[in-house]
């Protein structure tokens, strides 16, 4: 009895539960690689950008070149880009009040900080929903099976062991891959929803340390 | 390089990464799962009896049969073809000058012909008789074999029979013995589990109907007679029947019947 055998042999509820359930393995598979990739490469060039910016570079300098390598730019080099931006658009205006000018300031790399946060966190609410919901899914499918397979077992007069063994090791594919794509799916959210609660960690850092350079520059 | 054709390679990498994970698994699940195991060598546990009878009596061969006399059939008599006469030849032409010799002549022949075919026909009649007659001795003798072969056949059958009958009997008297045998080990056993309470006199006795399970359990024990018996040695008796559980019984499922419902006396001097 291979496994092969198990899952082309059971019925059509229960194949379809199957499929369901590879299909979101499939999908949660992808997304934890794309999610891998993205996340390493977003802690990679922060750490880049935090060791340009507290090496003392010229922050005009910085701001240059985050504009032109706007493409390619991480999501800190962003916040400090938009940041930046205001900063120098409110500063040239005369008679604006520092409270006013920080504030609106601030109000922009909040801005791009939550863009940029959102960026990050997508796709991870799939995972977290495959994690929750694909046992309930495998175990429906479970529950069928082993519900026809004791209806079954009615019409046999003589009910052995081997009457129902087939079906119900039939249904309980269901749940193991159900469980196939839910561990995963839980593990990596959780990885990367830690990632990400770091990232922006630092980002909320960056974001306060970057206005006090520039509220100082102001006076 | 652009941030979309990152984006794009980083896709295009993760959904092969994600197919080549998920093949990856079904190939170790198919091939890397063995679902039935072979059956490991376990420990058991056994228990011992010196002397058990054989459940299975001694084989008693039956006699071979006799070979079967076949009554040989009759063989067929040649039969012997009555011939006809042979038919009178035709008168020659006469001449008439010499018909009166020829005549005579004729007359003879004609006589001497007669003559034989008569003797012939009774040579033929006669022939016929003991054909006849040989053909009812040999039924008579056929019948007689067959007789003689019945008579044989029902004495094999009846000799058979005996010895069946006889098989059947050490059978039974092999069967008795196992159950004898077994009743013995079953009340020694529980013998074994007595607490002989104080002041139990030695003349008490008590007989117990055990309802037993084929599993060895006990179902059940009723106290059935107490003769000149102390209530302390009648409870000591069944506390012992219910520790002595499982019973042993025979590995022959059709001698349970027997001990379905067993009858045993217990005296505190056995």
């Amino acid at each position: 009895m291979s496994v092969l055998s198990l899952i082309s042999g059971a019925s059509i509820p229960v194949q379809l539960v199957m499929a369901i359930l590879l299909l979101a393995s499939l999908f949660s598979w992808y997304y934890i690689f794309l999610k891998v990739f993205t996340l390493r490469r977003a802690e990679k060039q922060t750490a880049e950008f935090e060791r340009q910016f507290w090496s003392g570079a010229d922050l005009t300098d910085l701001f240059q070149r985050a504009v032109n390598a706007r493409d390619s730019a991480g999501s800190l080099e962003r916040i400090f880009e938009s940041g930046f931006r205001e900063f120098t658009k409110h500063r040239r205006e005369p008679g604006t009040d520092v409270g006013a000018l920080m504030d609106s300031t601030r109000r922009a790399m909040r801005a791009t900080y939550q863009r940029e946060m959102d960026k990050l966190e997508s796709s991870l609410s799939f995972l977290a929903s495959v994690g929750s919901v694909s046992p309930y899914v495998g175990l429906l499918g479970t529950v069928w099976g082993i519900m026809n397979s004791f209806r079954g077992l009615a019409n046999v007069g003589q009910a052995t062991l081997s009457h129902v063994a087939p079906g119900i090791a039939e249904a309980l594919i269901a749940t193991a891959i159900g469980l196939f794509a839910a561990i995963p799916a839980v593990v990596a959210y959780n990885r990367f929803a830690g990632d990400v609660n770091r990232l922006a960690i630092r980002f909320d850092s960056f974001t306060e340390e970057f206005s006090n350079i520039l509220q100082r520059q102001v006076h | 390089m652009a941030a979309a054709a990152i984006h794009s390679r980083d896709e295009a990498l993760a959904g092969g990464l994600a197919l080549a994970m998920h093949v990856l698994f079904l190939v170790l699940l198919v091939f890397g799962v063995s679902w039935q195991h072979k059956q490991a060598d376990t420990a058991v546990i056994v228990d011992l009896w010196r002397d058990l009878p054989s459940v299975t009596p001694p084989r008693v061969e039956p006699p071979p049969p006799p070979p079967e006399v076949k009554p040989e059939p009759p063989k067929p008599v040649p039969k012997v073809e009555a011939k006809p006469p042979p038919k009178p030849e035709p008168a020659p032409v006469v001449k008439p000058d010499i018909a009166l010799k020829e005549k005579q002549d004729r007359e003879r022949k004609l006589k001497e012909q007669q003559e034989a075919a008569e003797k012939k026909k009774l040579a033929a009649e006669k022939a016929r008789e003991a054909e006849l007659e040989k053909k009812k001795r040999a039924e008579a003798e056929a019948l007689k074999q067959k007789q003689a072969a019945e008579a044989e056949a029902k004495r094999v059958a009846a000799e058979q029979q005996k010895a069946r009958d006889a098989l059947a009997a050490q059978q039974a008297a092999a069967q008795a013995k196992v159950v004898d045998e077994y009743k013995r080990q079953i009340s020694a056993k529980i013998r074994r589990f007595i607490v002989l309470p104080p002041n139990v006199s030695d003349a008490a006795q008590v007989e117990f109907e055990i309802t037993v399970l084929p599993g060895g359990e006990v179902l059940g024990a009723k106290l059935r007679r107490a003769a000149n018996s102390t209530p302390a040695y009648d409870a000591a008796v069944e506390r012992a029947i219910l520790r002595a559980q499982p019973l042993p019984l025979p590995p022959d499922p059709a001698l349970m019947r027997q001990f379905r419902e067993l009858n045993l006396v217990f005296r505190p001097k056995d």
